[in-house]
């Protein structure tokens, strides 16, 4: 048996790589070619500048390095969540009212348990903040769960369903918090975590970087990331093998609407009571700092690491340009042009290469 | 080698409403033969082809995989019967590796609490994809590049690699050199014949009259959802087949 191949020059040799007609690039120099390094590289050369341009270089400062670091922990988690999505080829609209809704629910839950006695102290605190811990990512996941059956069950079209998904989350939002900001949650809550740090870490960041590492691990080295990427890529590819590219879908939006609800955890840590009108962007931003970073809106291609240096990004221009005086009205504009400018590099490249 | 019949439909007829796609359709394929299966467009080619994948059950007729007749109404059935499709769109996921998508929905996951966790074995994914493409001569520039940055004839290769790989009675192709140039045709052909040396019997859905009538051993020819033609391919030229594919001279061939 397998006379022919054993005999054909191919067979003879060790391996089935035969890298004669080509020069294959080493790994390093893999690594600095990619979007997520040129991405950290404009965020350390703004670092730098802001602080050049900030009085006594400030800018630098551990009390501000702790301000940019918690500015982007929210934005971080929506971000990694969506990058994930986004692999699949899915996408979602609704991850800020997801985070509205889920801090106020979280919030109604904490002040159901402890409300504030006549001296200022909170009974039960910890069991409340426990408890609204729970119910906002219980939320977020049940949030999750509705764009994940309308999208990967129904068909609806991502764009659609969290866009109707966005709608009646913030109404819902609305309507149990009475469309005021929820206060008088347990000043234990950003005591012990959302204004506690580790060093200059900040303690929500911190479980933004172990999720967003968690998540880097997932999609390079489990299954799950590897049929993510599948489906985004192929989804007749993906089914013909016989993955359940539904249900698969459903998992993905679970998460990525836990991970808001998390987020809505630590909105309400930071800052001790919702913020329901302070999130209207964060989808689209999430969006942005994933795709600067190197996510591909078709599918098939997640950058984690994109998505970190893509967050920064946003959060170094906004506060760099306070700091320097100038209106932060144009972060907005830069971070525009930075994700517009990433993008057609990569389409120039991409139409370069398909003209040779 | 095994012996005997690797995959067979005898006298199968699938209507589709007022359609009968398929009325009398019969093939054959042994291990360690490869065969042709010609017809113009309607002749329910697609339709016998989905019959053999499972895809379709047959109204009338009998599937036989390995000699034993069985019912299918997946690809999955057919696949656990050890009959697995080279697509003609190849069923490859662009961005993900020559390794990974070998083992696209039969991933080695790693021993132990890792394993537990979905941590892929990559290691002995990797050893496995090179051992399978060695098998069948194949070349490739890495393992670990996506495939879009692969050529066709590449590509190609890869998606029968993977279903020889996945496959223990029969590899069925449909229009394997449709998208390729003459050099990289054939390659793909001689990669068929070697298919069917390691054992598997090889089904080719093809409108290469010329290249695949060459190298096939069998060749069936559909007319109308009949098999017309059932004959060696050192029998047959290129005209005759095409007289019976297009329904001039069924009578005095068959």
């Amino acid at each position: 048996m397998n006379t022919v191949a054993n005999t054909s020059p191919a067979a003879s040799r060790e391996s089935a790589v035969d890298t004669r007609a080509t020069r294959p690039t080493p790994w390093w120099r893999q690594a600095l070619l990619t979007r997520a390094t040129a991405i950290l590289a404009l965020d350390i050369a703004l670092f730098v500048l802001f602080t050049a341009l900030s009085d006594n270089g400030v800018f630098a400062s551990s009390d501000n390095v702790q301000a940019l670091l918690l500015a982007g922990t929210e934005a971080l988690l929506l971000a990694v969540g969506l990058a994930m999505m986004l692999g699949a080829g899915i996408f979602d609209l609704s991850l800020g009212a997801n985070l509205v809704l889920s801090s106020v629910v979280g919030a109604r839950v904490m002040l159901h348990i402890s409300t504030p006695a006549a001296d200022g102290t909170y009974p039960h605190a910890a069991a409340a903040v426990l408890a609204g811990l729970l119910a906002c990512v219980v939320t977020g996941a049940v949030f999750g769960t509705i764009n994940g059956l309308l999208v990967a069950y129904l068909r609806i079209n991502a764009l659609i369903a969290t866009l109707g998904t966005l709608g009646i989350g913030t109404g819902i939002g609305y309507v149990i918090s009475n469309g005021t900001d929820l206060s008088g949650v347990p000043t234990q809550l950003q005591e012990n975590f959302g204004l506690r740090t580790i060093g200059v870490l900040p303690v929500p960041a911190l479980v933004a970087l172990v999720v967003a590492t968690a998540l880097y691990v997932c999609i390079r080295y489990t299954r799950f990331g590897m049929r993510t990427l599948a489906i985004g890529s192929s989804f007749s590819a993906a089914d013909r093998v016989g993955i359940k590219a539904p249900r698969h879908l459903l998992k993905l939006a679970i998460l990525g609407g836990a991970l808001a609800g998390v987020a809505g955890f630590i909105d309400l840590s930071h800052f001790g009571s919702t913020a329901i009108q302070g999130h209207s962007n964060d989808a689209l931003n999430a969006v942005t700092a994933a795709v600067i970073g190197g996510t591909m809106l078709e599918g098939g291609k997640v950058s984690i690491i994109g998505a970190l240096w893509g967050t920064a990004l946003a959060v170094i221009l906004q506060s760099g340009l306070v700091i320097v005086g100038v209106s932060s009205y144009y972060q907005l504009i830069a971070v525009g042009g930075v994700l517009i400018l990433a993008v057609a590099l990569d389409r120039l490249t991409y139409i370069r290469r398909r003209a040779t | 080698m095994r012996k005997g019949s690797a995959i067979a439909a005898e006298h199968v007829g699938k209507r589709f409403g007022h359609v009968e796609a398929l009325r009398d359709a019969s093939i054959n394929v042994d291990y360690g033969e490869v065969v042709a299966l010609f017809g113009d467009n309607g002749a329910g080619k697609s339709t016998f082809l989905r019959v053999l994948q499972g895809i379709h059950r047959p109204d009338s007729g009998q599937v036989t995989i390995d000699g034993k007749p069985v019912e299918m109404s997946s690809v999955r059935d057919a696949q656990e019967h050890g009959v697995d499709t080279v697509h003609q769109d190849l069923s490859l996921a662009p961005d993900l590796s020559v390794v990974d998508n070998m083992f696209l929905g039969h991933e080695l996951m790693r021993s132990g609490p890792l394993g537990a966790l979905g941590f892929l074995d990559r290691k002995q994914m990797a050893e496995r994809t090179d051992a399978a493409l060695r098998e069948l001569s194949i070349a490739l520039p890495s393992l670990n590049v996506p495939v879009s940055q692969l050529s066709g004839g590449q590509r190609q290769a890869i998606a029968v690699a993977r279903a020889v790989m996945w496959s223990s009675t029969a590899v069925l192709l449909d229009e394997p050199t449709a998208a390729l140039g003459a050099r990289q045709s054939e390659l793909v052909c001689s990669m068929m014949r070697r298919v069917a040396d390691a054992g598997r019997g090889v089904l080719v859905v093809s409108h290469d009259l010329p290249r695949i009538l060459a190298m096939a051993d069998r060749v069936v020819v559909l007319w109308r959802g009949r098999t017309a033609i059932d004959a060696p391919a050192r029998d047959l030229t290129v005209p005759d087949v095409v007289a019976t594919m297009v329904g001039y001279a069924q009578e005095t061939l068959a």
